[in-house]
């Protein structure tokens, strides 16, 4: 039995627009092993991002529990999952979102200046995380000197510098052209296999959904389908 | 660039330009202010401090230290001396004066029409009795009532070393200055430098002011310092009407009649500290509205609210520091240019360019953290998804 890096229970979410509430999570009960690669599908609007965004801290849910790592997260005050944010979560996203002033090496030293508060970070790893994402050669450019696979390989880079127990990857391939979006899906199993990253990839591509272990189909806020093989996702 | 601070600066250059623009402001506000203050307060003390008379008579009615105006009769100066009353009853002499010397003062528009200067009128042979003026070059005025004496001038060395006559030449003598919109020829540059810089007989400027017989302030020298509290207390006693002020006295009196140089100055620091929040205030706020987006970043990789604040701070003291440094090469021109082109003088006391630098960087510090507040509580999720 996998060790639990989160566990879901009853999780719900409502937005509140002018008078009307939004229900967006109803109820999302999901519990992810150490080192899994976990993909969520579902159409637009059913509570993909939602969710993610409450796993990462970013959004407190309306009701449920949400435990990550051992840490009960919807008890904590911003600062705590601002905290556990730092500590435990590496954010990808579909628009990169690098520093476009920095250089790739320059978003990946203030990633561990974030996670450290030195200067000095962890060089190893560093160099052992370029390496596996192909990106020696382009630490000195910055993001626009960079094509878009490359942007999202230093973007992932960044996220994973500094051993997050969970990668949340928003839609990681949704802007890039089909060879990048391989080039992109091959490191991240990469890094789920040679660094027993556990991941967990919102998408709405089925052959990327196929990379996973698992996939989990969300709608209407809730889960209606889980660990249902990649295999059954691409037929 | 890897570092997220220097390379934000670097990203917008003409904001940053302009931010550095506005703190250098400030500073150039404060430094060449405070130090034409200090400069014009230095350089009249220095002067007073020639004169050798110990008391120094204005007329009735209140001490004028910048008057223009021939309202005080030059025959007390006989009567100190002699016992005679110019008006009224004969009184004795008073003891112990040896000496006294009426001045005329006159206000004129200063060299290029910046500031003013002070032209003294002067009875040279009773003047040179009362202060330590010698000539260094030339010969003294006459008393300007003798054919061709009374277009006469007499300098001091730094007015001859800093000025140039009509024919644009550097002032020497048998120069022509403008005093009155006349010219006057300089017969003489005396040594040291003492009350104002440009001397002519007092008869002509009591002919050109239509003051006749009348002086601004007489100077009055007693035999022996210690003879001072009796002459002035006889001086009193006689002449009841009048102001009679130890020279030692005069440095604090003038203090006293400028202190609004000091509220002035007071003022210009405010507003050069409201200059200084506002730029970098507007700057900043600019600065984290365009940046929304990369600040949603920060918080996605877990920068805390602190981390944040310490960024856009960080961000601003460097616009700041450079603000303060281009300031200081701003003030250094500015004061060699005023100085050169002027009679002013600027005095740059390492306290105030001390001061201004503080006041940049404070100003600039204060002015982000609204902004930065800001910014440390932006949403996260708002903030990444900022188009």
């Amino acid at each position: 039995m996998r060790k639990l890096v989160l566990e879901t229970v009853d999780l719900k979410m409502t937005y509140r627009v002018g008078k009307v509430d939004v229900p967006a999570l109803r109820g999302v009960n999901l519990a992810v092993g150490e080192g899994e690669y976990l993909a969520i599908m579902g159409p637009s609007g059913c509570g993909k991002s939602t969710f993610l965004h409450i796993v990462g801290g970013m959004l407190r849910p309306t009701a449920g529990s949400v435990n990550i790592d051992g840490e009960e997260l919807t008890a904590m005050s911003d600062g705590e999952r601002t905290d556990l944010r730092r500590r435990k979560i590496g954010f990808v996203f579909q628009r990169f979102n690098l520093f476009p002033t920095l250089t790739a090496e320059g978003n990946l030293k203030l990633a561990e200046r974030i996670y450290s508060n030195t200067n000095g970070g962890d060089p190893s790893r560093r160099r052992e995380v370029l390496k596996l994402l192909r990106l020696e050669d382009k630490i000195h450019h910055k993001p626009l000197e960079l094509s878009g696979g490359e942007q999202q390989r230093v973007a992932i880079a960044r996220a994973v510098i500094n051993r997050p127990a969970i990668l949340l990857a928003d839609e990681p391939t949704g802007n890039l052209d089909t060879e990048n979006s391989q080039i992109v899906l091959d490191m991240m199993r990469g890094l789920n296999n040679d660094f027993g990253q556990t991941i967990i990839m919102i998408t709405h591509n089925p052959e990327a959904a196929a990379r996973s272990d698992r996939v989990i189909e969300m709608r209407d806020g809730q889960v209606v389908g889980s660990a249902l093989p990649a295999k059954e996702v691409i037929r | 660039m890897d570092n997220l601070i220097s390379a934000n600066v670097a990203q917008r250059p003409l904001r940053t330009a302009i931010s550095v623009t506005g703190v250098a402001l400030g500073v150039v506000l404060i430094v060449l202010f405070v130090g034409l203050a200090r400069g014009m307060m230095r350089d009249t003390a220095e002067r007073q401090a020639n004169v050798d008379a110990e008391i120094r008579m204005f007329p009735s009615g209140g001490m004028s230290l910048s008057a223009s105006t021939l309202v005080l009769p030059t025959r007390y100066t006989t009567a100190f001396l002699h016992g005679v009353h110019p008006t009224l009853e004969p009184v004795p002499p008073i003891p112990g004066v040896v000496a006294a010397s009426p001045v005329g003062e006159w206000l004129q528009s200063g060299t290029g029409a910046i500031g003013f200067e002070t032209i003294d009128g002067i009875d040279y042979k009773s003047f040179i009795q009362t202060t330590h003026v010698t000539m260094f070059q030339g010969r003294p005025i006459g008393d300007g009532s003798a054919p061709g004496s009374e277009n006469e001038a007499m300098v001091d060395r730094y007015y001859a070393s800093n000025n140039k006559g009509v024919d644009g030449a550097p002032v020497a003598v048998g120069s022509q200055i403008k005093v009155f919109d006349h010219l006057f020829t300089v017969v003489g540059i005396y040594e040291p430098s003492v009350l104002a810089r440009i001397k002519i007989p007092l008869h002509t400027l009591q002919q050109r002011l239509g003051g006749a017989d009348n002086c601004t302030f007489i100077l009055i020298k007693v035999e022996k310092p210690e003879m001072t509290e009796a002459a002035l207390a006889a001086l009193n006693h006689s002449y009841p009407n009048n102001n009679f002020v130890r020279t030692e006295d005069l440095p604090a009196l003038y203090a006293r009649g400028i202190s609004w140089i000091e509220i002035f100055l007071n003022v210009v620091i405010g507003l050069a500290t409201v200059i200084s929040i506002l730029v970098i205030l507007l700057a900043m706020y600019t600065t984290i509205i365009e940046r929304t987006r990369e600040i949603g970043i920060l918080k996605s990789l877990g920068a805390s609210k602190g981390f944040i604040v310490m960024s856009i701070e960080k961000e601003a003291a460097l616009i700041s520091l450079l603000g303060v440094a281009f300031g200081f090469v701003v003030s250094i021109i500015c004061k060699y240019g005023i100085e050169a082109s002027t009679r002013l003088r600027i005095d740059l006391q390492g306290r105030w360019l001390l001061i201004a630098a503080a006041i940049g960087l404070l100003g600039g510090i204060l002015g982000a953290l609204y902004p930065a507040i800001h910014a440390a509580n932006l949403d996260p999720v708002e903030a990444i998804s900022y188009e």
